[in-house]
């Protein structure tokens, strides 16, 4: 016994070695960790950058690194990137420039044969270069066209010079080298340059028949010799670039050598385990141990004998037991394991690294549910994530031992595995004489290049030549398209503010109403329509969550929600309650609902069970056909019934808002610290109205509206909702803070820091549905009389904005025709709303790529097709120390970057970033989703969300002069990080000139409008009318008589 | 009045021809390149089913009108061996088969307005209703069959499609591989079946049910076989029921089976495929009433089944495998309900289960919602009610029972490890044998595949 502990035991010489390496160990876990995916419970949708981890680099480089970490890709294909070069998305002239701009001085350097490093590397993105295995290539060049006809890119021009110089050089040299007695010293000449293969390449075709080749023939033996010239020519070329490291998981390694994946035994156990460990109810039996932590589960489960009669678990329980009985801790168990498999110290970071990422969702998640407890139901202890390692990396040490055994009859130690496997598989990784060859046989012919041109070059020029093609890499290729498919962008978002911005219209006058939206991107055509609509009304954009970080639970609510940004961690708490004599009426239908609801989740969980499954299926089962065929056929009608039922039970439409403090004993929500004091609500208020620019000026009615979506059989209803909020519906924030504005006491510490209220202003609070494109407005009972014709006007405006914002909206749906009216267009948002088939609710944040914070007067009249999200801020009301302008930008930048990062990593690769397609999607635990049957937990956003988005780094165009956002960079890491990396990209607009100048590389440059005028339209509508595409920005004038053509781009 | 005959003839050529002729033109168009937009899809496949269901709603009718239990709409025999075998294609309209043909109208029409909707713009959507038709047209021919042939023919139709639907992912590794057990599990339920035909042709000499199960409306048939005989059908017959319908050993493949976009599960593993094999049993009951140890037999299976499948879907912890084993459990129940000699409450059973699973797993995906409604309503986290596991006084067997319950009770390791293993290492050592036999001949190596190193890492890798 003593022997077996001792081998296995880490050989640590006393006691300071020992925590040292358990020290190094930790923090390689912890370094590993970061590499998890950082989203929360699906119910609490938290949009971030799915790269976060990497934010401290460059964003090329940092995705570089992610690719090769995740082995996903950082940027959509090159053929669709070549594809909207065709389509004119991308221009090949601002292709040449950022390439241009990339390369610097060194674009101009010549490169034998191929004119400039310019040149050459455009000819690289203009046509599609194809590699592969060398034996598929053999088989192309032998049995495909490849060596018959000219690729089909090349242009006419190109193909031309290629078979005329060929022919001019065969006759010239080729043949008279074979022919000394004419021409002795020029035969002699060739003769070294023209190796033997040319030679038998032209007796093949028949050298003496030369003048009769047909052009087929030239145009074959042109290729023919060109691939023959090229796989010369870089035949003894070294190798230039360093191949990627290879794998170093011992199941890696197993899967390439013997096509057994040792993944698929541990996978299958773990998922299963971790995901009953995790779960916050929804299998009935909680699992045992559960409380005292993974390990202690595990061992609990899986220590017991006459367990599973899998093989490759043979001799795990009694593993198990050795490391309860010798109380060996989970990081002592992951020691053990690391030397078991042989992997030095030197290679921890990597190797945890690449074994937390074959599930890394649902590390992840153990990792979230650990760090934030309190957005659980049942959280776990701390150090779950560290268990959950040790487990996985014993498993693997089962799993592949077993593997090796079986497959390849190894019995040696598994430290000695992987110089094993190196050993079987041997290094193949350097390219071959063929694909080199291929590369520089496809460039040739789009350029026409001939063989004997390549055929004169000498090795040195070769190694150029070669050099230069491995180097610009599909990936780097990809990075300068990407560069050219933003710019195409930048440069209309760029352009679109540099004209429509500098013409002073300031503020309305004598404004209807003024209403306030979030700053969410979806708001924009709303609020454009509005003002279309009723152009004497005033639009502003804040964070959704209205100042107000608190907890709320509505009258018919279990649970308080957190309403805030997800930084936030709330500190009061507002509850809705029944006033007014309903109280009676209220507590009868709260005692309904909860008969009710108790009977239903008896009958959910019964049909689930035996003998009152049986029950209930046999006798009621057949009336489930009239839901069903109701709610698929008629998604509207069944939802309106059920609507016009669910009115008996719910709460009164009368309820309040109990936001104000009161003093009781104690603090939390059940022991009644409740709300807000009155200075908290004033600083709240304050804030709320300085960070918008809207200190005077106002109108008799304001409107603020929260906002929110519902639909059904939708896992990621909450990525629809606010962002701001912490994926809840925001409308509970807006309705308190027009509460708190209304509170003259309020108005009060309003006025004595400055903010003149007038007494006859209201303001009503509401939310704006997005889905089903409704608003609703609270309190409506409390709007004096003297206010009701404006409310009702307002509300009409509203409605009809409503309307024409569906309408707007139903352009991107493809199931929705393009000749529907506004009124029909209502209509099949609030089916698609209802509807349990409906895969697309509504498209989120889909398109966004746009971010802009300033005055709405520059932005007013632009038609930002609901790319932009709209932040308002004044700077003419900021401080010296722009203190206003640092808090709204330390919200917008997580928000909107993590937003728009989230949409442009889940849209380059769906499967990898995202969650794939949601068809298949399976509700886990009630924490997130897998694929099908049981898989990885799938992180990121599903291909019905991001489908129609353009994956670019969002540009933030901020209304402030360089030197202050320079200072805000600088004071700010979060901010000065994502500006300085280049993970969103950044431009400003001097608050006086109005000039918009751009980042780049440090410092700002002024920008220069490249269109010297913006379309026009007489309204949104006459402007995308019939088009399903991105539109091109324009300007709306009511005046302009008549829509120039739209663009798509 | 022959004149009903006439009509009832042309309504059942409707309700089997419609499908046939949905199958045909999706296939075929598919075959040829020119796939139907979505929308003629969809409105094709609605016209299809509403004729099928309106055609045997009408059946169901003049049944009810003219007091008719047993309807034969017999197609001819399509290969005759005079005194050897005859190859008949017949349909049999019944109280079995009527209800369960329109419950698969029904239920497949409903998920095809479904589907229609939420495979919009799926790069698979002409494939899914191609094997959507494939599947319908499965399900009403094993319905309606009135010989073993024809049963089979429908089933063999249910069985491919299901399968390729659960594979519908093919880009994605997990789909197929499941897939293939499936596959597996479906080859042995029907290699069970034609067994089962063979003997059923030795036995009476040809594949007509009514010759087998004596003459009779359903349920009533006497049938003229010896205890002994109807014990062997009976077995096999039940070991392909078992295979179809997810009867332990088998339960495993439902839940795998979750592979598939969300209206394939609900309706075919959820709600009409899995039922089948409890169907077939109804089919043969009159083997059953015979047979006092077949009908123990089915008894048993259903019942250790349905306790299996409620112990296993107690701990899921995914939705669809939940739903899964609770399908699996009431089929069990349905399964043991036949055994004990039940004809009506078995067939009710049955259809009241298909209807209700079917919108569960519809609404699956909803589930967040509704539990947040439940939870609303009641005013509190939900009660986690009653764990069957919970009862258990000792630690050990609960500790125990739960990871056997996690861990689908090992089934699918057992047959692993006990069925496919054997029967690899079986064929392996096959393999070994003919390799030293045609060495010999060939004096040396005689196989050149032997040499090629096969190659199994990714081929194209990110630069």
């Amino acid at each position: 016994m003593l022997e077996v502990s001792r081998s296995l035991k880490p050989p640590f010489d006393d006691e300071f070695q020992r925590s040292a390496a358990l020290d190094q160990l930790n923090a390689s876990i912890e370094h590993a960790s970061h590499l998890l995916p950082a989203q929360g419970p699906i119910t609490v949708f938290i949009h971030h950058n799915t790269l976060h981890a990497f934010e401290d680099l460059p964003f090329p480089e940092a995705v570089k690194r992610a690719a090769h970490v995740f082995g996903c890709n950082p940027y959509l294909s090159e053929d669709q990137y070549r594809e909207a070069l065709r389509s004119g998305r991308i221009r090949f002239a601002e292709l040449k420039q950022v390439l241009h701009r990339d390369l610097g001085e060194r674009a101009d350097e010549s490169i034998p044969c191929f004119g400039t490093r310019l040149d050459l590397l455009l000819a690289m993105l203009h046509d599609p270069l194809r590699t592969g295995p060398s034996e598929e290539l053999v088989w192309f060049v032998a049995e495909a066209n490849a060596l018959r006809r000219i690729r089909p890119e090349a242009s006419a021009a190109a193909r031309a010079r290629l078979i005329a110089e060929t022919r001019r050089w065969v006759i010239r040299d080729l043949r008279g080298g074979g022919d000394p007695g004419e021409a002795p010293a020029r035969g002699a000449k060739t003769q070294a340059r023209a190796p033997q293969s040319l030679k038998e390449l032209l007796d093949r075709f028949g050298g003496s028949t030369i003048e009769n080749w047909t052009d087929d023939a030239w145009e074959s033996f042109a290729l023919q010799s060109l691939w023959r010239v090229c796989c010369d020519g870089v035949r003894d070329l070294p190798i230039f670039a360093v191949p990627p490291a290879g794998p170093i998981r011992h199941r890696d390694l197993l899967l390439e050598a013997t096509g057994e994946d040792a993944d698929l035994l541990v996978n299958g156990l773990l998922m299963r385990f971790v995901a009953a460990f995790l779960d916050q109810g929804l299998a009935p039996s909680e699992m045992p141990l559960r409380n005292e932590g993974f390990c202690r589960a595990f061992y609990g489960l899986y220590g017991q004998p006459a367990g599973s009669p899998d093989r490759w678990l043979r001799g795990l329980p009694e593993e198990l037991r050795r490391l309860t009985d010798r109380r060996i801790s989970p990081l002592e168990s992951i020691f053990e394991s690391l030397e078991a498999l042989g992997v030095p110290s030197d290679e921890w970071d990597d190797f945890l690294s690449a074994t937390f990422l074959p599930l890394r969702g649902w590390g992840g998640m153990l990792r979230q549910i650990e760090i934030r407890g309190d957005r659980a139901v049942h959280p776990v202890p701390p150090g779950s994530l560290v268990e959950f390692l040790a487990i996985r990396l014993l498993l693997d040490r089962f799993a592949a031992a077993h593997v090796a055994r079986q497959a390849m009859d190894f019995k040696g130690p598994l430290a000695e595995l992987r110089s094993a496997l190196h050993e079987r598989l041997g290094r193949h990784r350097q390219p071959t004489v063929e694909q080199r060859a291929f590369l520089v046989f496809q460039l040739a012919q789009v350029v026409g290049l001939s063989p004997d041109m390549l055929q004169r070059l000498d090795q040195p020029a070769w190694s150029k030549i070669v050099r230069e093609i491995e180097a610009f890499n599909g990936l780097e290729r990809r990075r300068v398209f990407h560069m050219a498919y933003e710019r195409r962008l930048t440069t209309q978002g760029l352009d679109a503010i540099s004209i429509h911005a500098p013409p002073r219209r300031g503020r309305p006058t004598a404004p209807a109403f003024q209403i306030a939206c979030c700053l969410d991107e979806r708001e924009e055509s709303f609020r454009r329509h509005l003002e279309e609509l009723a152009p004497s009304v005033e639009t502003f954009g804040a964070a959704g969550f209205y100042s107000l970080a608190m907890y709320y639970r509505g009258a018919a609510d279990a649970h308080f929600t957190p309403l805030c940004p997800v930084i936030i961690r709330p500190q009061h708490w507002v509850v809705e309650e029944v006033g007014n004599g309903h109280e009676q009426a209220h507590h009868r239908r709260a005692k309904t609902r909860r008969a009710l609801g108790l009977a239903s989740h008896r009958l959910h969980r019964g049909t689930r069970t035996l003998a009152s499954g049986a029950v209930l299926t046999g006798a009621a089962g057949v009336l489930a056909t009239f839901p069903l065929v109701a709610r698929i056929l008629f998604p509207r009608l069944a939802a309106r019934i059920r609507k016009t039922l669910g009115h008996i039970v719910q709460p009164p439409p009368v309820t309040r808002l109990h936001i104000e403090f009161e003093e009781r004993a104690g603090g939390g929500p059940d022991d009644g610290h409740v709300g807000f004091t009155v200075d908290e609500m004033t600083l709240a208020a304050e804030r709320l109205l300085r960070d918008m620019g809207f200190t005077s000026g106002f109108a008799r009615l304001v409107l603020l509206l929260g906002h929110g979506s519902n639909s059904l059989n939708n896992p990621y209803n909450s990525a629809y909702n606010c962002g701001a909020c912490g994926g809840s519906a925001g409308g509970p924030n807006a309705r308190a803070m027009a509460h708190i504005l209304n509170d003259t006491r309020i108005r009060e510490g309003l006025a004595r820091r400055g903010i003149e209220l007038p007494s006859e202003t209201v303001f009503v609070g509401g939310m704006h549905n997005t889905c089903n494109e409704t608003v609703t407005f609270s309190d409506l009972d409390q709007l004096p009389p003297s206010h009701r014709e404006e409310f009702q006007q307002a509300q009409r405006s509203i409605e009809a904005a409503c309307d024409r914002n569906a309408h707007e909206r139903c352009r991107r749906f493809m199931s929705a025709p393009l000749t529907l009216s506004f009124h029909a267009a209502r209509q099949h948002v609030e089916g698609r709303s209802e509807d349990l088939a409906q895969t697309r609710p509504e498209l989120g944040h889909a398109t966004n790529a746009l971010t802009i914070v300033g005055r709405r007067e520059w932005t007013r009249g632009l038609f930002l097709d609901r790319r932009a999200f709209l932040t308002s801020y004044d700077p003419t009301q900021d401080d010296d120390e722009q203190g206003i302008l640092t808090r709204i930008l330390q919200a917008v930048f997580p928000v909107c970057a993590g937003i728009n990062l989230e949409y442009y990593f889940s849209r380059v690769d769906n499967s990898g970033f995202g969650s794939g397609t949601k068809l298949p999607h399976n509700l886990a635990s009630l924490l997130g989703v897998m694929d099908g049957a049981a898989s990885d937990l799938r992180t990121g956003l599903p291909w019905q969300m991001v489908e129609i988005h353009e994956p670019v780094r969002s540009l933030f165009i901020i209304e402030t002069t360089p030197e202050a956002m320079l200072r805000i960079m600088d004071r700010n890491e979060g901010i000065g990080r994502l500006c300085r990396n280049g993970w969103i990209q950044l431009a400003l607009l001097h608050p006086e000139s109005r000039q918009v100048s751009v980042f780049h590389d440090g410092a700002f440059e002024l920008y220069e409008a490249q269109a010297s005028a913006l379309p026009k339209a007489a309204s949104s509508v006459d402007w995308y009318r019939g088009w399903r595409d991105h539109l091109e920005f324009s300007q709306i004038d009511a005046g302009a008589d008549q829509a120039s053509q739209p663009n798509s781009h | 009045m022959p004149d009903t005959q006439q009509l009832l003839f042309a309504l059942g050529i409707v309700v089997v021809g419609s499908p046939l002729l949905l199958t045909c033109i999706l296939g075929l168009s598919s075959l040829a390149s020119r796939k139907l937009s979505e929308e003629a899809t969809t409105r094709l496949g609605h016209v299809t089913i509403a004729c099928g269901l309106a055609a045997s709603i009408a059946i169901l009718l003049i049944m009810l009108a003219v007091d008719k239990r047993h309807i034969v709409v017999e197609l001819g025999n399509w290969v005759v061996i005079p005194d050897e075998y005859h190859f008949s294609v017949k349909f049999v309209f019944d109280r079995l088969s009527v209800p369960l043909a329109i419950l698969s109208y029904v239920l497949s029409g409903t998920i095809g307005a479904f589907a229609s909707q939420y495979m919009h713009r799926e790069p698979g959507f002409n494939r899914f209703f191609v094997l959507y038709a494939i599947f319908v047209l499965g399900m009403v021919v094993t319905s309606l069959a009135g010989t073993i042939e024809t049963l089979f023919t429908g089933w063999e139709l249910v069985g491919l499609s299901s399968v390729l639907l659960v594979a519908f992912y093919q880009e994605r590794p997990a789909p197929p591989r499941n897939a293939l057990w499936i596959w597996c599990v479906y080859r042995i339920s029907d290699a069970a079946l034609l067994l089962a035909a063979v003997v059923m042709h030795h036995l009476s000499g040809e594949g007509d049910f009514d010759r087998l199960l004596g003459s009779g409306a359903w349920p009533d048939e006497v049938s003229s076989l010896e205890p002994r005989q109807a014990l062997l059908v009976g077995a096999l017959l039940l070991v392909a029921a078992a295979g179809k319908s997810g009867l332990a050993p088998f339960s495993g493949w439902l839940p795998r089976a979750m592979e598939g976009p969300t209206p394939s599960s609900a309706v075919f593993y959820g709600a009409l495929s899995v039922h089948l094999g409890a169907f077939l049993l109804l089919r043969v009951s009159p083997l059953l009433d015979l047979s006092i140890w077949l009908s123990v037999a089915v008894a048993t299976l259903g019942l250790l089944t349905a306790i299996f499948a409620h112990l296993a879907g107690s701990v899921q912890t995914d939705i669809k495998s939940a739903l899964s084993f609770a399908s699996v459990a009431q089929v069990g129940v349905i399964v043991t309900e036949i055994g004990l000699g039940f004809r009506y409450l078995p067939l009710f059973h049955l259809l009241g289960h298909a209807c209700l699973r079917t919108l569960q797993f519809v609404r699956a995906p909803t589930l967040l919602q509704d539990y947040g409604t439940l939870e609303n309503a009641i005013g509190d986290r939900l009660p986690r009610v009653g764990a069957p596991l919970g009862r258990l006084g000792v630690e050990r067997y609960r500790l125990w029972l739960y990871r056997w319950s996690l861990e689908r009770g090992y089934l699918d390791s057992l047959l692993t490890e006990y069925v496919v293993f054997p029967f690899a290492r079986a064929f392996r050592w096959c393999n070994r044998m003919e390799r030293r036999w045609t060495d010999l001949l060939s004096h040396g190596p005689s196989r050149e595949s032997d040499q090629v190193q096969s190659h199994f890492g990714e081929f194209e890798e990110l630069p």
